[in-house]
């Protein structure tokens, strides 16, 4: 792949991947040598089928990978703004937790169960952002609101507790408090698996408000190549582990490199007055 | 031939914080099951939008507060016992959750066991035996690898397929599906949905499928009904609402799907309210091109 050349627009740069998972079937690589570099300010999407290792991806570059996986190779250089890039392999306890929330966040897939059932939203918000920017503690009743008014939901929201959210409002509020605290890399794993369309249309619409009004720069995982035709600005293609196709959008629907991802494309039924 | 008909079902619910106490979460649903010929009916609409309180209605796990519904012109509600487990007999659930509606303490077996002693399907162990073991190979599980099994140590999909194993067992004339493939994941999903229309075709049944997936509406093909707030809105054969949608809000569905085109983006922008109900900018909407 040519794109990754280091660059200090590239926030995130992934060399040589390598995630193994053990099993008493022998080892499986779930990750397979993979190179990738996320440019700052960018919707890069991640394409893929279940089992092509996106989620593993992931999970490895949050560290949060769990055994039997573990990385066997490569290196994982993270360049926050303002600081030296750091090997999110490298490090540990201390250093990650720091940089989570504040420069590095993840919407997961299925957000409906990460919320806290018993707190109010206003607390989970002032939980995480007094963790890791206690100096925001005066500003907080003003940066709530402004925070959920960027995922389009009233302020009142904030007084609510989960159950009194349905399952797109629930989703936008965690999308909310992954860029309370203006992250460089915002990781999101199918931010719209299991919604229904017109939620799922207004998750894809906040998400790119957030890019666009806020320069957030966003790793979007999803199955579906018709999120990431809406969405992104460039799409990685992963096939058994490794990266078949990176590249712009627009070019990698119109003149797939690789056949897998022909097939990807192709496999959406094609239906609604936009199709002919 | 058997006809389930619901004619002007409504349900109310208490809630507070409405202007009169009540919230309606189903409005005058009017239509009839059919299973001379056989078919698949896909009820189609978002979270809240009543499509669950239909098939709890039909199920008769919930009375409807106006309204009836009637198996072969009897209402439902007012069935003997005789009645009653022949209705039950006839018309079989399958529900979304495939990790609830197991007793986590009982083997998997228990709920094909069960099936074959309440409706006396077998006369003795080794004839129940056989017959679960031919269920079970109909919807492409292996009997060796479930049966003994507990709950836990089956995924999802598998015990979705068990429940579709007691429904080719009991051979009901009615299968109602209360979103029974969201929680699978795109190639389950495919070999649950073929299992149903093989179960059309070479059992005769016919199958009110609830789901707010329009690309599974698509795939089972048939009839759909579609509906908003409580309300069918809309109702014909797939391909033709599917194609040249009538009601606003069917249109709405189906332009938001993600079109796997990048340069067919959508440039207009649509807000979702509160409780869950969305309205475009700009009714109605024009195809985006």
């Amino acid at each position: 792949m040519s794109d990754t050349e280091p660059s200090k627009d590239t926030v995130l740069e992934v060399n040589g991947l390598e995630v193994t998972y053990s099993t008493n079937r022998g080892d499986v690589r779930a990750v397979d040598g993979l190179d990738l570099s996320v440019r700052r300010g960018e919707i890069l999407g991640i394409a893929g089928e279940s089992g092509s290792g996106k989620s593993t991806l992931a999970v490895a570059l949050l560290r949060l990978l769990k055994p039997p996986g573990r990385v066997t190779a490569g290196s994982v250089v993270f360049r926050p703004a303002g600081q030296s890039p750091v090997d999110l392999l490298k490090i540990h306890g201390e250093q990650l937790r720091v940089l989570r929330w504040s420069a590095l966040s993840y919407l997961p897939q299925g957000s409906m169960n990460s919320l806290n059932p018993v707190m109010r939203i206003q607390d989970q918000f002032r939980d995480v952002i007094l963790e890791h920017a206690p100096e925001r503690k005066e500003a907080l009743s003003e940066l709530i609101p402004r925070l959920l008014g960027q995922v389009g939901l009233e302020p009142r929201v904030a007084r609510m507790y989960p159950h009194e959210l349905s399952g797109g409002m629930k989703q936008r509020v965690l999308m909310a408090i992954c860029v309370a605290l203006e992250p460089d890399l915002v990781i999101a794993d199918e931010p719209t698996t299991a919604l229904d369309v017109t939620i799922q249309r207004v998750i894809l619409q906040s998400l790119a408000d957030l890019r666009r009004d806020f320069g957030v720069t966003l790793m979007v995982i999803s199955h579906d190549m018709g999120v990431h035709a809406q969405l992104v600005d460039r799409v990685a293609v992963m096939y058994e582990g490794r990266l078949v196709e990176v590249g712009d959008v627009h070019q990698v629907f119109k003149d797939p490199q690789h056949s897998y991802t022909r097939q990807l494309i192709d496999s959406i039924p094609k239906l609604g007055r936009r199709a002919s | 031939m058997s006809v389930i008909e619901l004619q002007g079902v409504e349900q109310r619910f208490h809630a507070r914080g409405t202007p009169d106490g009540y919230l309606t979460a189903l409005k005058d649903a009017t239509f009839t099951l059919q299973s001379e010929p056989p078919q698949i009916v896909s009820l189609v609409g978002q979270s809240g939008s009543g499509k669950s309180t239909i098939a709890r209605n039909i199920l008769g796990l919930q009375k409807p507060t106006a309204g009836t519904i009637s198996f072969d012109g009897k209402d439902i509600f007012k069935l003997s016992r005789a009645e009653y487990d022949n209705y039950r007999r006839n018309v079989q659930p399958v529900f979304q959750d495939p990790y609830s509606i197991f007793n986590p303490f009982y083997r998997v077996d228990r709920v094909l066991w069960k099936a074959v002693k309440k409706f006396g399907l077998a006369p003795d162990r080794t004839k129940g035996l056989a017959m679960i073991e031919e269920s079970l190979d109909a919807v492409s599980l292996d009997p060796a690898g479930v049966l003994g099994r507990y709950p836990h140590q089956l995924s999802g999909g598998q015990r979705q397929r068990i429940m579709l194993a007691r429904i080719h067992m009991l051979r009901p004339a009615f299968v109602i599906a209360d979103e029974p493939v969201s929680m699978l994941d795109a190639q389950i999903r495919k070999t649950f949905l073929d299992i149903l229309l093989d179960f059309r075709r070479d059992h005769g049944m016919t199958t009110l499928f609830i789901t707010h997936d329009l690309s599974t509406v698509y795939y089972l093909g048939g009839g759909v009904m579609v509906i908003n707030k409580g309300s069918i809105v809309e109702r014909g054969a797939v391909e033709s609402v599917m194609h040249e949608p009538s009601h606003p809000y069917t249109q709405l569905l189906l332009d938001s799907i993600p079109q796997p085109d990048p340069d067919q983006r959508w440039t207009n922008r649509i807000h979702v309210d509160d409780s869950g109900t969305q309205t475009p900018d700009s009714a109605p909407q024009e195809p985006v091109v």
